[in-house]
């Protein structure tokens, strides 16, 4: 005789499913959605910085927006600087990843200090970049004086200072170093987890089988952590896509436009400039681009699993 | 007209026009203010200020809370505040907040209370408060900062100027001279930042040029414009760095305390944070008017002091904070002092003493009538929007710093200065027509 227990919500599965995915729903909900739609409804009126009440203007601010010269470029500049520092995460994490997945001494100190960047306050670590990449009083450029790269005579530039973030080039150039130097550490983290969850006796029958590192790298490992690799793409391109802080506080877009980017310009126009219409559409001008992203990178992903 | 008086007539105004306030502070139990203000440039000003507003506050019967932000915080804290409606009763910030102007409280009763007391204010701070289009006061201006000209002395007697550059010509040959003798350039901001879009307006007034006319029609595109943007250009060329294209606003103060400049647009408050340091080398640094162009000498007040009171704010609150306004005024004299003569009065009549500051500055300058040179500021200061008036247009135009931009590009030889300005007016037509499609700024006849 079978014992019949008495019903209990819980031992439905869909009842506890959305139990367990409220927590996370009602936080994308109230942290994204909810901001997400008011910045569309922001788009398509004429509110300002002292005047919230929503009138409809249609397509008004959207099309002022990309009229506007400046915000073209700073959109071609947003999806370049992603896609190049991209390219520099992705290749920096693996490395990272395979190096603090082997076994050495002090692995845990340097995967301590590896990690520090990612952990640290984005606005503190970026007034600590400030310093080190000062026009005038950069540590950088005074090692290089003293080493005869810079001043008279020296290989790098006559000046006494290579002027960082004054540079239309190096401006360029710290900026996408700064973002690299931030976002390698999660990619690794992630890249790292999936390394680790490779099961250990498919590199067993490989190397029994006679397979050397890169061919293992290449023809095993790489092919079954990919879909974890696409979402670190993702997260990456993504936060870097909408972030505004490493810009504000280095260069505030400067020089000229050459590191204005999209969150820095929504920033100034909506908040600084009290146009809050036309800075929420120049923020969703990024939506279109980041959805379509994001699809495609997770059905690539979805793809390789199936593989 | 002493102290007394002017406080009587401004209780006697404020009564006439229903403020509802008084001076033996008749507000509810538990009223209570807050204000929201800058770290203040020179910080002996923030350590009197937290005293005479707890001062105020226990004579009045009202609690009073003061917090200091960086001045880059504060308007984005206002935007918070007023979309949350709620927050600090008064928010001061450095330049007009007209586009903020639905949000806040029209402030003519205290305006005029003021003049009526005080006499005629000046120009600059009329224009930081007050548009035109709506007939409304959104702010009430305390004081104004002179931006003077700092300059080496010894640098410039060197090179043949005793008493620092007068003109835009002297400053290019003086400059450049000091510069190929001795490799200290000149300090003169091209960067999207805020010394920078004061220095380059400056420029840009003094030829001739300007964003936008009386009326509030953009006339950038002239040949007085390009001709001023050729001069910076040139200036940046032949006795500058490349490090004016990431200027920021420590710029003008670091450059100057450690020696490395010959001449900068700023406030006193870099030669404030020298003569703490190094009174030799501040003795070194001489103060001159807004240089010369072909059309006159103009320079832009440094910053403002606004206070703005939002609309969330009611009842004994506002009364309360409308009081402490005017109260603070009435006391400007020890404004000026404790800001190390910082912020000059909107009122020129509450400081009586200021003259004989300049005279001789109670701070210790060597020689101590460094500062005689300011007593000619209301000739040579304007406003943001001069000669029109200070719109939401004209602030978001500063707020996309278009103006330094537009002089760094041909600086750095990507455009011609032509081409430059013409862009650069196009920009500033979107958004001029942007703000008068919302009916804030007028104009638009052309």
């Amino acid at each position: 005789m079978s014992l019949r227990l008495p019903a209990f919500p819980f031992d439905n599965r869909r009842v506890v499913g959305a139990l367990f995915l409220a927590p996370a729903l009602l936080y994308i909900l109230l942290i994204v959605g909810f901001p997400f739609l008011l910045a569309i409804a922001f788009g398509f009126s004429d509110v300002t910085v002292g005047n919230t009440d929503l009138n409809f203007v249609g397509f008004r601010n959207f099309e002022a927006v990309w009229d506007n010269a400046i915000f073209r470029q700073v959109f071609e500049t947003t999806i370049r600087f992603t896609l190049i520092s991209q390219v520099f995460i992705l290749l920096f994490a693996n490395i990272l990843a395979i190096i603090f997945t082997q076994d050495f001494t002090g692995k845990w100190f340097a995967r301590f200090i590896f990690i520090l960047p990612w952990a640290t306050p984005v606005s503190l670590a970026m007034i600590g970049w400030l310093w080190m990449l000062d026009t005038k009083y950069s540590p950088i450029d005074y090692l290089l004086l003293q080493t005869g790269f810079l001043g008279p005579g020296g290989i790098l530039s006559k000046d006494r200072n290579l002027f960082w973030l004054a540079s239309p080039d190096l401006a360029q150039i710290s900026v996408i170093f700064v973002q690299v130097w931030r976002m390698t550490p999660l990619a690794t983290v992630i890249l790292m987890a999936g390394l680790s969850s490779i099961p250990t006796d498919i590199l067993d029958q490989a190397e029994v089988d006679g397979s050397r590192f890169m061919r293992t790298l290449l023809l095993i490992k790489l092919p079954l952590i990919l879909p974890i690799m696409v979402i670190a793409l993702l997260f990456s391109m993504i936060t870097m896509f909408g972030d505004m802080t490493v810009v504000y506080v280095l260069t505030r877009g400067g020089p000229v436009d050459y590191t204005r980017v999209l969150g820095l310009y929504s920033f100034q126009v909506g908040i600084e400039g009290g146009n809050l219409a036309q800075g929420a559409a120049i923020s969703l001008f990024a939506f279109p681009l980041l959805l379509a992203m994001a699809i495609f990178m997770l059905r690539t992903a979805s793809r390789a699993e199936v593989r | 007209m002493n102290r007394a008086i002017r406080l009587l007539i401004v209780l006697s105004i404020l009564a006439a026009l229903g403020v509802g306030v008084n001076a033996q502070g008749d507000y509810a139990e538990g009223t209570e203010i807050s204000l929201l203000q800058w770290s203040h440039f020179v910080p002996r000003y923030d350590e009197w200020f937290d005293v005479y507003a707890a001062e105020w506050g226990e004579a009045n019967g009202v609690g009073v809370t003061v917090d200091h932000v960086n001045f880059t915080e504060i308007f984005s804290t206002l935007a918070a505040e007023i979309d949350a409606g709620d927050g600090h009763t008064i928010v001061e910030v450095l330049f007009s907040p007209a586009s903020y102007i639905d949000g806040l409280h029209d402030l003519r009763d205290i305006n005029e209370a003021a003049a009526a007391a005080h006499g005629e204010r000046t120009s600059t701070c009329h224009a930081a408060s007050y548009l035109p289009i709506n007939d409304t006061y959104y702010a009430y201006t305390h004081g104004y900062v002179p931006d003077p000209g700092d300059y080496d002395i010894a640098l410039w007697t060197d090179a043949g100027y005793p008493e620092g550059p007068k003109t835009y010509d002297d400053l290019l040959e003086g400059g450049r001279a000091i510069y190929e003798a001795t490799g200290i350039p000149v300090g003169i901001g091209m960067s999207p930042e805020l010394d920078s879009r004061m220095a380059n307006r400056a420029a840009i007034w003094s030829f001739g040029g300007s964003i936008q006319d009386e009326a509030e029609n953009v006339v950038l595109n002239s040949e007085e414009t390009v001709a001023a943007v050729k001069y910076l250009a040139q200036l940046q060329n032949e006795a500058m760095t490349d490090e004016v294209f990431g200027w920021t606003a420590a710029s003008n103060n670091q450059a100057l305390i450690a020696g490395e400049v010959s001449y900068i647009l700023n406030s006193n408050s870099a030669y404030r944070s020298l003569q703490k340091i190094d009174e030799a080398a501040a003795a070194n640094i001489g103060f001159t008017p807004a240089l010369a162009g072909p059309a006159g000498a103009y320079a832009s007040s440094h910053v403002w002091q606004i206070y703005v009171i939002p609309k969330y704010v009611e009842g004994d609150e506002l009364a309360a904070a409308k009081q402490f306004i005017l109260d603070h005024t009435e006391n400007y004299s020890d404004v000026t002092y404790h800001s190390e003569l910082y912020n000059f009065p909107c009122y020129p009549s509450t400081v009586a003493e200021l003259d004989g500051w300049l005279e001789e500055d109670p701070w210790g300058s060597q020689p101590p009538n460094k500062f005689e040179v300011l007593k000619t500021v209301n000739d040579w200061s304007v406003h943001l929007g001069f000669p029109g008036v200070t719109n939401p247009a004209v602030s978001q135009v500063f707020a996309e710093s278009i103006i330094p931009n537009m002089v760094a590009q041909v600086a750095l030889g990507e455009q011609t200065a032509e081409d430059a300005v013409a862009a650069a007016h196009e920009r500033i037509e979107e958004i001029f027509a942007d703000w008068r499609a919302r009916g804030m700024v007028g104009g638009g006849d052309m």
